[in-house]
């Protein structure tokens, strides 16, 4: 993988993506470009069905275009098996989603701990790490709680820790406020820009929420398909 | 994670972990119960009647005559008991047995008290009375129909009359030793056991035996013994209970074949449920399935956790239903189930229709068990392996 500052991290090349409905074909992305660079702190806006969910799960390599070429760290995510797929998103790509997503099996500490587990990092400095993001997403003494046991904000803050446990390249962020209180939405955002600014991880909101792109040092907006405008901010 | 999420829908996991359970036990109290009935069936046959071979001479069966005799019944006897197999002869002969006001036809069976007891049961299935007695030259023990329809008990008199071997009238006066239990047809209505020497006295048959009863141990397979007692008795007429009795061996083959029609009938049932348990549980978490892909977790890993979510059930399900069919097998073995006497192809059966329990019993239904569960778990564990994780999360 390519690992030079120069290179974007992530790449959409000419992207297409058309669903079938039945007989009904749906053109979600039509020919989308968009580059991503280290430690940007961007945003993807637009309307409802515009297609900038699908280019977000297209960029983290959880569902395929339909044609053009999808470039992670300079790697073509389409010559890549479904097991190297799965690395990729374990080493390379965090997640942060709109309804959170936790294992509700598991506790706030357990679930920030999983990709760490999976990419075999050893007990003790698992939990160095952890106690550390959590901390650092204000969750400290939470770290025993399930899920159900949480608030929703609280939850989107482990999710966050969970995306940046494993030190990916970027972390893509569905909608992350949506589903929580302004208050809860401010405090998110602080702590992913302190992510962003002492931590140099790379984000890239889909997002409807202004409070999100006011923050954003980069807004692309996509209608129908493409990119419409792209508003970078010093 | 698998342990937990086994728990998380508590009443989902007893009542699929019941589900199996249930199905094992079930299938091992059947499994035992229908092995016990072959067994016992089987061992009727063999015990009370036929044994595991019979020797005759060369067409005594063709055409069954007081003078065609085996000729040496020791010797041979003898070179069986070198050879390792339990032998005992018999004499044969028809007439008629008559009570106080009537009369049947009966056959008379000259019994070697002593070593017949090595190749047969029969004395111990006396309803009423006592088994032969050397001591007791003059006591019969008879068929209990034979005794119904002479219309004598225990301690009663039979008068038989027949044709001894130097064509005269042959009769003498019996008392009534003991009545048999039900054994098969034929025994039942006409079966009439006397002492080898008072048939030989009586028939004037000193020497020879009409046909011999041999026994094998149970290590011993039937065609091995066979060829076994034909080298040894090569000039004499060799038969396996199977030629002897062909319609009960095939009833038998055919029956563990039903049993065994039986066995998948039920399984496919089983493993219906256990697949609805299983698509049940997965399908209403492919979304965290999708999460989990999302965030790294690659096909095997999900493959491997749906499986060990479902080894812990199974693992669960056969713990209980195995200690719970313990009890229920002992039962059932030492107990049994009364079914009041009963008679198949004329031969009888055992009226406690007890259980086999051995590690077969257990063994089969949980490897059985087992396969369904891994046949089961596959297509919704390979559903959630290979789907893609946006497609998995869309799922609600």
């Amino acid at each position: 993988m390519n690992d030079t500052h120069s290179s974007p991290i992530a790449e959409l090349r000419d992207v297409t993506k058309v669903y079938r409905q039945g007989a009904l074909e749906v053109h979600a992305l039509r020919g989308l470009n968009l580059s991503i660079e280290r430690a940007e702190f961007s945003a993807v806006c637009g309307p409802s069905g515009s297609g900038k969910t699908t280019a977000l799960n297209i960029m983290g390599a959880l569902d395929k275009p339909t044609s053009g070429e999808v470039l992670l760290e300079g790697t073509d995510l389409a010559k890549l098996s479904r097991r190297v797929l799965s690395h990729l998103r374990r080493d390379r790509i965090g997640f942060v989603f709109q309804a959170y997503n936790l294992m509700p099996v598991l506790t706030a500490f357990e679930n920030a701990e999983i990709v760490l587990s999976l990419q075999g990092v050893v007990p003790e400095e698992r939990r160095e790490r952890v106690m550390g993001l959590l901390a650092d997403v204000g969750l400290e003494g939470l770290e025993d709680r399930r899920p159900d046991e949480l608030s929703g904000g609280q939850q989107q803050r482990v999710a966050i820790a969970r995306a940046i446990a494993g030190n990916p390249a970027i972390v893509l962020a569905d909608e992350p406020t949506a589903n929580v209180d302004s208050e809860n939405a401010e405090h998110l955002l602080d702590i992913m820009e302190a992510l962003n600014r002492d931590r140099g991880v790379t984000f890239l909101f889909s997002t409807h929420d202004p409070r999100v792109m006011e923050r954003a040092r980069r807004v692309v907006r996509i209608v129908d398909g493409k990119v419409e405008s792209d508003d970078r901010r010093a | 994670m698998a342990w937990r999420n086994v728990w998380r829908n508590r009443r989902r996991t007893l009542v699929t972990i019941a589900a199996m359970s249930l199905a094992l036990l079930v299938m091992i109290l059947y499994a035992g119960l229908m092995a016990g009935y072959f067994r016992d069936m089987e061992r009727n046959i063999l015990d009370l009647e036929v044994g595991d071979l019979q020797v005759f001479a060369q067409s005594y069966r063709d055409n069954p005559s007081l003078y065609t005799r085996i000729e040496d019944p020791d010797g041979l006897l003898g070179s069986l008991e070198a050879a390792g197999v339990q032998a005992s002869g018999r004499l044969l002969a028809w007439g008629l047995a008559a009570g106080e006001d009537t009369s049947s036809g009966a056959s008379f069976r000259g019994v070697d008290v002593e070593r017949d007891t090595q190749v047969s049961k029969i004395h111990r299935e006396v309803a009423d009375g006592e088994w032969l007695d050397p001591a007791d030259p003059k006591g019969v023990v008879l068929g209990r129909r034979l005794a119904r329809t002479l219309g004598v008990k225990r301690g009663g008199e039979v008068v038989v009359l027949t044709q001894g071997a130097d064509g005269a009238m042959a009769y003498d006066l019996f008392r009534v030793r003991g009545i048999l239990k039900g054994i098969g047809d034929a025994t039942d209505r006409a079966g009439l056991f006397m002492n080898e020497a008072v048939f030989r006295e009586l028939l004037l048959v000193p020497e020879g035996a009409h046909q011999i009863i041999v026994r094998r141990s149970q290590e011993q397979p039937l065609e091995g013994v066979a060829d076994l007692v034909r080298s040894v008795a090569a000039e004499l007429d060799v038969k396996t209970w199977r030629q002897l009795l062909p319609t009960l061996a095939s009833m038998l083959d055919s029956g563990r074949s039903a049993m065994m029609v039986m066995f998948v009938i039920v399984y496919i049932a089983i493993g219906i449920v256990i697949l609805n348990a299983m698509l049940m549980a997965v399908f209403e978490r492919i979304r965290e399935f999708g999460v989990l892909k999302a965030i790294g977790v690659g096909p095997f890993e999900v493959l491997r956790l749906i499986v060990v979510e479902s080894a812990i059930q199974t693992g669960i399900a056969v713990a209980i239903g195995a200690t719970l069919a313990v009890p229920g097998l002992y039962y059932l073995s030492h107990t049994g189930i009364d079914l009041g006497g009963m008679s198949m192809m004329g031969i009888a059966m055992d009226p406690i229709w007890r259980a086999e329990a051995s590690p077969e019993t257990f063994t089969q239904p949980i490897v059985v068990l087992l396969c369904i569960v891994a046949v089961a778990v596959i297509y919704p564990a390979l559903k959630a392996a290979l789907i893609e994780p946006v497609e998995a999360m869309r799922h609600q």
